[in-house]
């Protein structure tokens, strides 16, 4: 009987004998630090999105080999609130899952797992994080919105507004992105026929304008001067120091896949205090740039953007302008940056950057065809960007702050 | 490729012209033990002549060009007592016997491991094949995936209970990588409603496991390896009936019976039903759905996860006549309905959504050896008939409690009534001709063709739905072997395909032509003691759901390419004892890949539904291995063990002039080593004379692999270490005509996980009645 026994603990054995120990859990990253950098690696398939931090955006290296933290896909939004870090995940149907962290000694600190929904807006107001849902669907034209408490990470409520009817025009309001001003919430939308994008109205743009304590519609301000406002997923507001709001207007309205508005990419103004486009403003952005138009942008302060632009060749309602350069919306200029690599060496830029508002600095991801990527300091007082932080083995898709 | 079929039809040709006129006999007959059963692989021969063959696993045997004369027949084969025979052959007769052999007590209990049953003759071929012996697991409630799953370099991945979806991985092949054949015929066209996922085991008599190169008369393109389930008709006459009863309102019934009489007429008829709760708990983050609240790690039941199907397979036909060994017509009915529970994340549950699908699929099987003398042909074809519908129709958000609420209008993932049916059939033809008596010629032809078509009542003008989405597909297959039997043998053969995809319009078509080739070899160092190696350059096209997507999870991918590869393997296999008690098996295999345009599924964007992509360059490494050892004729052990390294090597990725960061990086998301241990003790004419117990034990391991690529991050995700355990005790009464069979799955009621966090049933228990009865009119 000995050997039956023998036998049958090695068979288990050799079975076992592989099992691995456990990771402890600790992680310490490569380059701790309070900016946190949002990174997918360059390949096509069965990738993840991490999350890294560093302690400088100037100099220094980072690297998604063996450091960050891993996030389950990369269909993800981020944003910085309320001093926590949110990484939204994007998934058609499915619940959104939140994961919200802070930094602790220079090192994400996971704080919990919530869950909300897909939506294709979001944006915080007050204490909370306003998300959108939108409907594309005339037959069913109630869009939900949900305010997520950034304090106690709960849905704490959540309504409907009909986008059909909000329109007039028999096409859906899709809101391009939503801005808290003063108690209000601004939502700039383009109309569309039905979930394939296409409008018959490419030559206004609409701004819905709601109080933020019932999120109940106040009014529609309208301008013919201009196409939509912002584009699908991008903020096309901003808000100064003395509470103006400028408007930028990529002017990429499309039906049947052809790009359709007569109006030339522009910004526009509603002044302080006052809930109407400002007639007595308009900068002709084309105009002044030599045929361009802005794809994104973001605010520095002291009147002053980086703006992503492209060429009318490039124009589309999803590019993202590799063109570089500064407005300034009081002097109503525009003004290119010199310094970046060769638009030809650029795979893309990112959109959701930094800035420490103080009038003149951005740091702006730029990625490389080679797959590295850098965050460049764009300096609007010099008109340069500078190279900064690598970040090697991934696309930078965020560049974010945390105290 | 006009130019080979010419050749080939030439070389028939010339072969037949060298048919002998009659002037020799014929013999052909049937070997049975004493309690009425087919005896195969019992070696017949001529005493002091070179005739001789062996019986085939339905007990027969036939030698043919016999000069006329008298002679003596031995028939050999162990466990039965050798026996000899005084016969007679006459010109231009075939001399028919019955022949009754009593079994040899001594040597049964060497049966196990040395005695080699069909299963264990399919193993002897030159390619690397591994047979499963199906009838040793019929007292169990397993399934075809199931009973795959101890078999070693094979993983099968389930998403949850009964009738879940699975992923079977054969040596870091998986989906659509290998093909699945029943008795032969490609499973491609049977639709939701018939696969390995809730087949029973008992309609299997034996399962084959092609890994890498894939035989000839398997016509196909499958690149991993394939798996052929062999219904067997080895029974004439008989009834076997099971039931059973288990955990989470689980009821299996199977039925299997067939009728022939003295005229060859024969009705054969398999039914068997499935259904399950799958009420099964689970340890989730529970969402409270108004304040997106997770409770985490709260248990609670599935609550949406209903599964059942009912399939009835129906042959009609006859048997043993002068032209055809089998002439079958016959239809496959049968329905299934499937809840759907979560998503591709356990975060997202349904309570609404669910699938049903049925298959009518009428069947034509012919086989008839020398049809012409020495050729043998056999035809298969059929038509499924059957029809998928995905149906989503709550405007609702479900929490894991229970509870919903009004949730936008596109229903609970994507709003849907989709009803298709994709209007495939498969013909496939296989032509053999021996030359003497080593060597042969196949010649082989699989046609199968795809045109879905669909509607949704509440999308009716869904353009998706009105694109045409058709593809056909063509595999020609030309072999030649040269076998010494329990020497060597050797298999040269080429496989041409060909395929056209049409899909949205004509304007879409897109026809591809690929050529493969590979050899296969076997040597017998010593009659134990067998080395196989084999090597093919093999092609395999996207598959109909790979391109058009299946309406449920997996998301179509017109542009997907057809994968090419390279494929080795070496296999040792030995048999053993270290005295007269104790018999040890050993087989060991490796495999060396290089594909291009790796076929692989990987999650969406949206991480809500998979979808087939390419990678440019994948190598595979890898290596299994089986320990079997039996002491007497009451204890048995084995353990299998599969380690297999899948490596990127697509140096680029598109867009991007750098080197790939997952250059040279570890594939993600497969399981890499694995392995299984069972342990089974017989104990005999317990309580009486001829009733049985039997014990056993399994367990499966799998080692915990990343989701995501291995060379990223520092904080990563993973599918953990699974080790689960299985114990069943089967009571047979009167030699195997009654049994009752008690099973418990995953005794320590472990989390276990396939896939990242879907959470597979913890501790099962099954109560399992079969009634069988033999009874041959031979």
């Amino acid at each position: 009987m000995n050997i039956k026994t023998t036998l049958a603990t090695l068979a288990v054995m050799a079975v076992l004998a592989s099992c691995s120990k456990d990771n402890d859990g600790t992680v310490t990253p490569e380059n701790p630090g309070n900016y946190i950098l949002t990174v997918t690696p360059a390949a096509s398939t069965g990738v993840a999105d991490y999350l890294l931090t560093a302690g400088s955006l100037e100099t220094g290296a980072v690297s998604t080999a063996g450091n960050g933290v891993e996030q389950d896909g990369t269909y993800r939004y981020y944003v910085t609130y309320n001093d926590k870090f949110f990484s939204m995940l994007y998934g058609q149907g499915n619940p959104g899952a939140v994961t919200a962290y802070n930094v602790k000694d220079g090192k994400l600190n996971k704080l919990t797992n919530f869950q909300t929904e897909t939506v294709q807006a979001f944006a915080p107001v007050k204490d909370d994080l306003l998300l959108f849902k939108i409907s594309r669907n005339p037959a069913t034209p109630l869009s939900t919105w949900y305010k997520v408490n950034t304090n106690s990470l709960l849905i704490t409520s959540e309504g409907t507004t009909n986008t059909l009817a909000l329109t007039g025009n028999g096409e859906l309001a899709h809101f391009s992105w939503i801005k808290q001003v003063g108690d209000k919430v601004y939502a700039p939308y383009f109309t569309i026929i039905n979930n394939s994008f296409a409008t018959n109205y490419p030559d206004s743009a609409w701004v819905a304008v709601f109080n933020y304590s019932d999120m109940k519609l106040e009014k529609v301000i309208k301008d013919d001067r201009t196409s939509f406002i912002g584009r699908y997923f991008t903020d096309g507001l901003a808000l100064t120091e003395n509470n103006d709001v400028y408007a930028f207007s990529a002017s990429v309205a499309a039906n049947g896949g052809k790009l359709t508005s007569t109006k030339p990419s522009a910004i526009t103004r509603i002044k302080a205090g006052t809930s109407e486009f400002d007639k007595t403003y308009y900068f002709n952005f084309e105009e002044v740039s030599g045929g361009m138009n802005i794809t994104n942008w973001i605010y520095l302060g002291n009147n002053t953007f980086v703006v992503n632009a492209t060429a009318k060749a490039e124009k589309g309602a999803y590019v993202v302008g590799t063109t570089v350069g500064i407005v300034n919306v009081a002097d109503k200029t525009f003004k290119k940056v010199s310094g970046l690599p060769n638009a030809t060496d650029i795979k893309s830029l990112t959109t959701n950057n930094y800035t420490p508002k103080d009038g003149k600095t951005s740091y702006i991801g730029v990625n490389l065809k080679d797959g590295t990527s850098y965050v460049y300091k764009v300096d609007a007082s010099t008109l340069t960007a500078t190279q900064g932080l690598k970040v090697d083995g991934g696309t930078i898709t965020a560049i974010q702050y945390l105290k | 490729m006009q130019i080979k079929q010419i050749l080939l039809l030439g070389l028939l040709c010339a072969c037949s012209i060298f048919s002998n006129a009659q002037t020799t006999g014929s013999l052909k007959g049937y070997v049975k033990n004493e309690a009425g059963e087919p005896v195969e692989s019992a070696t017949v021969k001529l005493l002091n002549t070179a005739f001789g063959t062996v019986s085939d696993n339905a007990g027969l045997f036939a030698i043919r060009n016999i000069a006329p004369g008298k002679y003596t027949l031995t028939i050999t084969g162990i466990g039965i007592k050798p026996l000899q025979r005084a016969i007679t052959i006459t010109t231009g007769n075939e001399t028919e016997l019955l022949i009754a052999v009593k079994s040899a007590i001594v040597n049964m209990e060497t049966v196990t491991v040395t005695g080699r049953s069909a299963a264990q003759e399919s193993n002897r071929q030159a390619f690397n094949v591994t047979a499963v012996d199906a009838k040793k697991l019929y007292n169990t409630t397993l399934d075809l995936a199931g009973a795959l799953d101890r078999v070693s370099g094979i993983r099968v991945r389930e998403s949850g209970g009964v009738g879940s979806n699975f992923n079977l991985s054969l040596n870091g092949f998986s989906g659509n990588h290998v093909r699945y054949f029943i008795d032969g015929i490609p499973m491609d066209n049977f639709g939701s409603s018939f696969q390995i996922n809730n087949i029973p085991i008992n309609v299997a008599e034996r399962l084959e496991v092609y890994k890498g190169v894939v035989p000839i008369w398997l016509g196909s393109d499958a690149l991993g390896g394939a798996i052929n389930i062999v219904t067997g008709d080895s029974y004439r006459n008989y009834i076997d009936a099971s039931y059973s009863y288990g955990s989470f309102n689980t009821h299996r019934t199977v039925i299997n019976t067939a009728l022939t009489n003295k005229r060859g007429l024969t009705v054969q008829l398999n039914a068997f039903q499935n259904y399950s709760d799958n009420s099964y708990r689970v340890k989730v983050d529970a969402a409270d759905i108004n304040t997106g609240a997770y409770a985490p790690n709260t248990l609670l039941n599935r609550f949406h996860d209903t599964y059942h199907n009912e399939n009835l397979i129906v042959n009609v036909g006859v048997v043993d006549k002068s032209w055809a060994d089998k002439l079958l017509l016959g239809i496959t009915l049968g329905k299934n309905y499937k809840e759907i529970q979560t998503g591709a994340r356990m975060v997202s549950v349904f309570g609404g959504w669910h699938r049903k699908g049925d298959i009518i699929m009428p069947t034509l099987k012919y086989k008839k050896a020398n049809l012409i003398k020495n050729l043998d042909v056999t035809l298969n074809a059929n038509y499924n008939l059957g029809s998928e519908q995905n149906i989503d129709t709550m405007n609702v958000r479900y929490d894991w409690y229970g509870n919903s609420k009004p949730n936008g209008s596109n229903g609970e993932r994507s709003k849907s009534m989709y009803k298709y049916k994709n209007n495939n059939g498969i013909a496939t033809s296989v032509v053999n001709y021996r030359i003497g008596e080593h060597q042969s010629v196949a010649l082989s032809d699989v046609f199968t063709t795809f045109n879905r078509k669909g509607n949704d009542a509440i999308n009716p003008s869904s353009a998706d739905n009105e694109l045409t989405k058709k593809t056909q597909k063509n595999v020609l297959g030309l072999g030649y072997s040269y076998d010494v039997r329990d020497n060597w043998s050797v298999s040269v053969f080429g496989k041409y395909i060909y395929q056209n995809n049409i899909n949205g319009s004509a304007a879409n078509a897109a026809a591809t032509n690929k050529f493969g080739y590979g050899i296969a070899a076997t040597y017998f160092l010593l009659p134990a003691l067998q080395i196989k190696s084999s090597y093919e350059l093999t092609n395999r096209m996207p598959e109909a759901q790979e391109i058009f997507g299946d309406v449920e999870n997996q998301e179509g991918n017109p542009n997907l390419r057809p994968e090419q590869s390279n494929n080795f393997n070496i296999g040792v296999s030995y048999a053993f004892s270290a005295n007269s008690n104790s018999k040890f098996l050993v087989n060991a295999n490796a495999i060396y890949r290089r594909s291009d345009n790796f076929i692989y599924n990987r999650l969406n964007n949206n991480q809500s539904k998979l979808v087939a992509d390419n990678r440019d360059g994948v190598r595979t490494v890898g290596g299994d291995g089986e320990i079997r050892y039996s002491y007497k004729n009451w204890l048995t052990l084995g353990t299998t063990i599969t380690y297999q390294y899948l490596q990127n090597l697509q140096k680029y990725e598109p867009e991007y002039t750098g080197v790939s960061p997952v250059y040279k990086d570890q594939m993600p998301n497969i399981p890499y080593f694995f392995g299984n241990g069972d342990v089974s003790v017989s104990l005999r004419n317990v309580g009486r004379k001829g009733n049985n117990l039997n014990i056993g034990y399994n367990l499966l391991y799998v080692h915990a692999f990343y989701l995501y690529w291995p060379s990223r991050g520092g904080d990563k995700l993973d599918i953990p270490q699974q080790l689960s355990h299985d114990i069943n005790l089967v009571y047979s009464v009167a030699s195997g005509k009654y049994n009752v069979g008690l099973e418990c799955r995953n005794i320590t009621d472990a989390l276990l996980y396939d896939n990242f966090s879907l959470q597979k049933p913890g501790r099962a228990f099954y109560l399992n009645l079969r009634y069988f009865l033999n009874n041959i009119n031979k």
